[in-house]
């Protein structure tokens, strides 16, 4: 009975990703209904948050890239605030503060650690602007990104809006391609039928926009969030999104705004980022489970829909993996899904190479490697994932430093 | 006052509860996925080590129980009964066949016997028939030229009657005497008579003795027809002998086949009354299975091993099966195991001629 169970969920889950993604294309190509309207002449003040914490010289990078922006100067101010850096990471900001005087850069630092969520509460202390950029500190971004941003939201039922994030090292080898194709299959297709009920699941924290009025109602939350007593400082972006749907408002990716980041070119980090990633979309599930009837009352269905299946998706997959493994170990094996996955990767890699010429990916077959990535991540780190949800630990740029628990405040800022 | 004190209370309880609530909560979970990690760990190695195992091993076989209700042993079965049956036929068919074959030699020699006997009676008769032929023309001419002379009488015999009946009227003689004197003349009349049928006679027999008649040429036709039967017996001996040859091939051909048959495992599955144990070896595994070699069933599918029997049989015939662990189709033989313990028929494997890690 288990196993009919099993497939019979997966069949589904199958078969709603393949409408899916059928539906995306369709919108994509032939309803103009499914993107919002943007309206270049809205114009809010924004402040750009960008947490930071051992980015090193990067931290300068992105703050140059966005002194290139095109919007209007005098309407935008960039607010980097450090989260005890043990590295020149605080150093780089302030001569970022110095060098780029075409735009208004204001700088912080927390008293103690406190993580990325806390550390965007606390840059938000210094923000006044009408609309709220959160962007991560490694991150390069384009010049018509916070242009973008801003014209999606004179659409008054948009709460947040994010922006595509491309990938800066596709070439770097087969793990940054196979990310590659992951990142722009995720922002191109899987997000479109959310875009089209307004209604994305998670916007990257990676360019995150959000009304100020609606992330000072989400700030205590986010403050607050705890499991069991452990402060929660990862997965700020998805429970953001979370609960901008759950107050009514639309959430939406603008493609055209967009940004690049460097991936992860080695497992190990990898499997942590990943790793950080499955946790936030576990305690999400939990969330939207223990919170179900309200999801189901006030949310489009579609809304419900993805807050449920895309968690669930993720323990599915270590069900199928258990038992394919247990069943038929040498299924995926075979020619048919290699053939299968080779063939996916070369339609994605000629669809990247000519609309994202900055992202082409040398060698799409690299993508086959995905199946063998697809089958630890889903046997190890949904498991790592669901047995360490009180960890805090972010991962992928600890060095040396001591976590705290702290709620920590904003310390020193010029 | 009172009432905020009994308010304060209940809050600072709570703020106490709450973490230890907590904190009981996380150790419990943390217990819980140390244990659920641990055993993930093991798990998994477990799996690779099995996984390597059954890549590496090459002692292993795979015990199948057949029985007469599956496939294969229906199938066969039905082969089996239908090969019986046609070889039953062609029995039946061939012993018909040489029957008849004997029936036709032994016509055909009655015929052939026939034959020469019939020519020499033709060759008689004709050297008869070319030595009368001959005498019968002399007497024959010899018989006209009489009748030419008793014709030349016969106009004398009107005379005397004549003469009669003057005699009568003259009363000369008496009407008795008349009538005695007549009837002689037409004794006389009628010998006359007579030879010229004889004659006639004489001719017709002259002509078949000395030319070709219908009754000779039916002579002929029996003696073609007779010699015609003869070339059709032997036709159709021919064929039936032909006929026997290739069902005689077929009959050996399936006694062939049968006896194949019974050297199968599925002949011994549905044949016998008590249950026979066997097990699928494949290809890689080959040099452990041999007649006489031990068979070994393992706990976990591969330690704690003891020995359950031993390979009785060795059955030649190609099988497929499927991987016990891999899940792909395999190429390899059966085996037949003599087991002293029955409960190892249904293992997942059990292993040949040694135990597969020594204990």
């Amino acid at each position: 009975m288990a196993p009919v169970l099993v497939w019979l969920i997966l069949f589904l889950c199958l078969l709603i990703s393949l409408v899916k993604y059928t539906l995306a294309l369709i919108l994509k190509w032939s309803v103009p209904g499914a993107r919002v309207e943007k309206d270049y002449t809205y114009q809010p003040t924004v402040s750009v948050l960008m947490p930071c914490f051992n980015e090193g010289k990067t931290v300068y990078e992105t703050i140059e890239s966005i002194s290139n922006s095109n919007y209007p100067n005098e309407k935008f101010e960039v607010i980097a605030q450090d989260d005890c850096s043990v590295d020149d990471s605080y150093e780089w900001m302030l001569k970022a503060q110095r060098d780029f005087s075409n735009i208004r850069v204001r700088v912080g630092r927390n008293t103690v650690n406190s993580g990325k969520a806390r550390t965007v509460c606390n840059a938000l202390q210094l923000s006044t602007a009408e609309l709220i950029i959160s962007i991560d500190s490694d991150c390069i971004f384009h010049t018509d990104a916070i242009r973008e941003l801003a014209a999606c939201f004179s659409e008054p039922k948009i709460g947040s809006v994010g922006g595509r994030v491309g990938v800066r090292n596709p070439n770097e080898n087969a793990i940054t391609a196979i990310q590659t194709f992951i990142y722009y299959a995720a922002f191109q297709l899987y997000k479109v039928p959310e875009n089209w009920t307004r209604s994305v699941g998670c916007i990257s924290g990676c360019l995150f926009a959000i009304r100020r009025e609606l992330l000072l109602e989400i700030e205590p939350k986010i403050r607050s969030r705890h499991w069991f007593g452990i402060p929660v400082n990862q997965g700020e972006d998805r429970f953001l999104t979370h609960q901008t749907l759950l107050r009514g408002y639309g959430t939406y990716i603008n493609n055209d705004a967009l940004c690049w980041t460097t991936v992860p070119s080695t497992l190990p980090d990898l499997f942590k980022q990943q790793l950080r990633w499955k946790r936030s979309i576990v305690r999400d599930l939990f969330y939207t489970l223990r919170t179900l009837p309200q999801h189901v009352w006030t949310l489009h269905p579609n809304t419900v829909l993805t807050l449920v299946l895309t968690p669930l998706g993720a323990l599915l997959g270590l069900l199928v993996v258990i038992t394919m493994m247990s069943g038929n170990p040498m299924e995926m094996a075979g020619p048919g899904p290699l053939i299968g996955y080779l063939a996916i990767a070369a339609i994605l890699g000629w669809v990247i190479r000519k609309y994202s010429t900055r992202e082409a990916v040398n060698n799409p077959l690299a993508f086959g490697a995905y199946l063998a990535w697809s089958v630890v991540s889903s046997l190890f780190l949904t498991t790592l994932a669901l047995c360490t949800l009180d960890s805090r630990d972010w991962g992928t740029r600890v060095k040396e430093q001591e976590v705290s628990d702290g709620d920590a405040s904003r310390q020193e800022s010029t | 006052m009172a009432t905020q004190v009994v308010k304060k209370v209940p809050e600072a309880k709570a703020s106490v509860i709450q973490p230890m609530l907590y904190k009981s909560v996380v150790t419990v979970y943390r217990i819980f996925a140390i244990v659920t990690l641990y055993l993930v760990l093991a798990g998994v190695l477990a799996y690779g080590f099995v996984m390597g195992f059954y890549a590496l091993n090459t002692s292993w076989a795979a015990p199948i129980i057949l029985s007469p209700a599956d496939d294969k042993s229906l199938d066969f079965t039905e082969k089996l009964v239908t090969s019986r049956q046609t070889l039953e036929d062609l029995n039946v068919d061939k012993k018909k066949l040489e029957d008849g074959v004997a029936e036709m030699n032994k016509h055909r020699a009655a015929l052939e016997a026939l034959e020469p006997e019939l020519r020499t009676a033709i060759v008689r008769e004709k050297q008869h028939d070319q030595a009368t032929g001959p005498e019968l023309e002399e007497l024959d001419k010899q018989k006209q030229a009489d009748n030419v002379k008793t014709q030349a009488v016969m106009a004398q015999v009107k005379e005397v009657e004549a003469e009669i009946d003057k005699d009568l009227a003259a009363g000369l003689i008496t009407k008795g005497d008349a009538a005695t004197q007549r009837a002689a003349l037409n004794q006389v009349q009628s010998a006359y008579t007579d030879s010229k049928i004889g004659e006639v006679l004489l001719t017709d027999n002259i002509l078949e003795k000395t030319t070709t008649d219908t009754k000779s040429l039916d002579v002929l036709d029996k003696q073609a027809e007779l010699i015609s039967e003869i070339a059709q017996l032997d036709i159709a001996v021919g064929v039936a002998q032909k006929q026997i040859y290739e069902e005689t091939k077929q009959i050996a051909s399936l006694k062939q086949a049968l006896a194949t048959a019974k050297q199968t495992p599925y002949y011994l599955s549905v044949s016998g009354n008590n249950a026979v144990n066997f097990a699928f070896v494949p290809y890689d595994n080959q040099n452990s299975a041999a007649v006489g070699s031990a068979v070994y069933d393992c706990y976990l599918n591969m330690v704690l091993c003891r020995k359950v029997g031993t390979v009785k049989q060795i059955f030649a015939g190609e099988e497929h099966a499927i991987h016990p662990i891999f899940r792909t189709d395999i190429r390899g033989f059966l085996i037949q195991m003599q087991l002293d313990h029955a409960e190892s028929a249904k293992s997942k494997t059990v292993f040949l001629n040694r135990k597969p890690l020594f204990f």
